[in-house]
C-alpha cells in the first residue's frame, strides 16, 4: 500500500516535471513576451535562467498564453485599491 | 517606457561578492574531503564529496537565515542583504549536487526506480536511530529548487509580490526539514560531539538573531505607533538630513524646517522674522540656524535670536524613533524652548562620527 502510494506519488511529480519541460522548452521562446511584454527582444540568458521555474509552474503559464493574457496580474494592496476612482 | 529583463544584472560590488563566496566555497569543499581523507582513511571519495556538499549547503543556510535579521539589527549588514538571492541558489546548487550524489550512490544501481528506492528502501519511518531522513531531504530540496528557480525579477511580476514572498517563506519549512534530516540521519552514525554541537550552535544563532530582530521591531513599532498616537507626523530619514542643514516640509499649511546638528534634531517655522526668508535654506553657523537672505540667527532649540537680539519663531515638537524623523503639527508659541531629538540609531552615530 505505501509503496504503491509512493510511486503514485513519485511518477505523478515526474510527469508533471517532463511535461513541464517539454512545455517551458518552446514557451521561453515563443510564449515568453506575450505574456509578459518586458521580456520582449531579452536575451538568452534570461530565458535559459527563467527555463526550470517555468516548468515548475507550467500551468499558470499555459493558462496565461491560451488565454491570450498579455500582462502578469497588478498586484492588489490596500492603497492601490483605495486609490481606484 | 520600456523595460527589459537582462540575466543577472552585475556590478563590481556583486562580482567582489561572488568571487568571494565562491572562493571560501572551494576552500571549505577541499579542506574538508583533505581532512576527511586524513582522518577517515577508510571514507570514500564519493562519501566525503556527499558530506563536504551537504555541509556546504547546510552551512549556507544558516548564513542565508541570518543575513536577514543581522540586517534589520545593524545596517552595517546591509551589504550582505543585496546579493543574498544569489547565496540562495548557490546553497541549492550544493544541495542539488548532494542529494544528486547520495540518490546516486544509494539509490540508482538497483532496478527500481531511484526516487522510489529514496522512500521505500528503508520504511522504518517510526524509528528515531534508523528514520529514513533522505525523505525530509528530498523535499526541502523541491523547496529550495523553487526559491532558486524563481529568484528572478521576473518572478516577483509573474507571481506578484505577496505570492512569491509566501513561496520564499518556505525557507522555513525547508530548514526545519533539513535539520531533522541531520539530526536523524549524520547525527545518528556520529560518535563525536563537534557535529551535535555545531547543530545546537547552529540553530541558536538563527533563531536567537530572528527573535531579537523580531523582538527589535515590535519595540519600534509600539514607539512609532505612540508618536502618531500623539499627533506626530513622519517627515523623513534622518539621513536625508545634511548635518547642519535642513530639511522643509509642510506641516499645518506653513513650512517648517527641521534641522540636524551634533546628533540632535529640532524643528522651527520655516518664515524668518525678518523679511520671511527661507530659515530651511540656511544652515547653523555657530550653534544658530542663520538665515541665508540676511543673516538673521535663531537657536534651533527655542527658536529666539540670541540675546541681547529679539527675534523670535515658533518651534514644533521633535521625536527620532528608529531613523525617522517625526514632527507634532501643532506649533509652539514663539520662542519656546523644545528639547531636540537625540538621534539614537547606530547609523547616525557612524555618520556624526564621520562628519567629524
Ligand atoms: S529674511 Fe531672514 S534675515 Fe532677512
Amino acid at each position: 500500500m505505501f509503496e504503491t502510494l509512493v510511486k503514485t506519488f513519485v511518477y505523478a511529480l515526474e510527469t508533471y516535471a517532463g511535461l513541464g519541460l517539454i512545455f517551458a522548452v518552446p514557451f521561453v521562446w515563443f510564449g515568453i513576451q506575450r505574456v509578459d511584454s518586458e521580456a520582449q527582444g531579452s536575451a538568452i540568458g534570461f530565458r535559459m535562467l527563467i527555463l526550470p521555474g517555468v516548468a515548475a509552474f507550467w500551468p499558470m503559464f499555459l493558462h496565461r498564453w491560451t488565454r491570450r493574457i498579455v500582462e502578469p496580474p497588478v498586484e492588489k494592496n490596500p492603497h492601490r485599491i483605495s486609490a481606484k476612482p | 517606457m520600456s523595460v527589459q529583463y537582462g540575466a543577472i544584472s552585475w556590478n563590481r560590488q556583486k562580482k567582489v561578492y561572488d568571487v568571494t563566496v565562491l572562493s571560501l566555497l572551494a576552500l571549505y569543499l577541499g579542506s574538508f574531503v583533505g581532512l576527511g581523507a586524513w582522518l577517515h582513511p577508510s571514507a570514500t571519495a564519493e562519501t566525503l564529496l556527499i558530506r563536504a556538499l551537504g555541509t556546504a549547503a547546510f552551512l549556507l543556510l544558516h548564513v542565508v537565515l541570518c543575513i536577514g535579521p543581522l540586517s534589520r539589527l545593524d545596517r552595517r549588514f546591509l551589504p550582505l542583504l543585496y546579493n543574498r538571492r544569489h547565496l540562495g541558489v548557490t546553497t541549492f546548487l550544493l544541495g542539488l549536487a548532494h542529494g544528486g550524489f547520495a540518490l546516486f550512490q544509494f539509490h540508482a544501481l538497483g532496478n527500481v526506480n531511484p526516487l522510489v528506492s529514496l522512500f521505500v528502501s528503508n520504511p522504518r519511518y517510526g524509528s528515531v536511530a534508523d528514520f529514513p531522513f533522505q525523505a525530509l531531504g528530498f523535499f526541502a530540496l523541491i523547496i529550495l529548487f523553487l526559491m532558486a528557480a524563481t529568484s528572478h525579477d521576473f518572478w516577483l511580476r509573474n507571481l506578484s509580490a505577496p505570492m512569491w514572498k509566501r513561496l520564499h517563506m518556505l525557507v522555513y519549512v525547508a530548514y526545519a526539514l533539513l535539520v531533522a534530516h541531520v539530526t536523524l540521519g549524520a547525527l545518528q552514525s556520529e560518535t563525536s560531539p563537534v557535529l551535535a554541537s555545531a547543530l545546537i550552535l547552529g540553530v541558536a544563532t538563527v533563531l536567537s538573531l530572528h527573535l531579537a530582530a523580531a523582538f527589535r521591531e515590535k519595540r519600534i513599532d509600539q514607539a512609532r505607533r505612540q508618536a502618531v498616537d500623539e499627533g506626530f507626523v513622519e517627515v523623513c530619514k534622518v539621513d536625508r538630513i545634511a548635518e547642519k542643514c535642513a530639511t522643509i516640509v509642510s506641516l499645518s499649511g506653513e513650512r517648517v524646517a527641521v534641522f540636524r546638528y551634533d546628533g540632535r534634531v529640532s524643528a522651527i517655522s520655516n518664515a524668518c522674522q525678518h523679511q520671511n526668508g527661507p530659515l530651511g535654506e540656511g544652515r547653523i553657523i555657530d550653534g544658530c540656524v542663520t538665515c541665508p537672505w540676511h543673516g538673521y540667527q535663531y537657536q534651533p532649540e527655542s527658536g529666539a535670536a540670541p540675546p541681547p537680539f529679539k527675534e523670535k519663531v515658533p518651534t514644533f515638537q521633535v521625536k527620532v524613533v528608529e531613523g525617522a524623523v517625526f514632527v507634532h503639527p501643532r506649533p509652539n508659541p514663539l520662542g519656546t524652548h523644545v528639547q531636540p531629538a537625540e538621534i539614537e540609531s547606530s547609523q547616525g552615530r557612524r555618520r556624526e562620527a564621520q562628519s567629524r
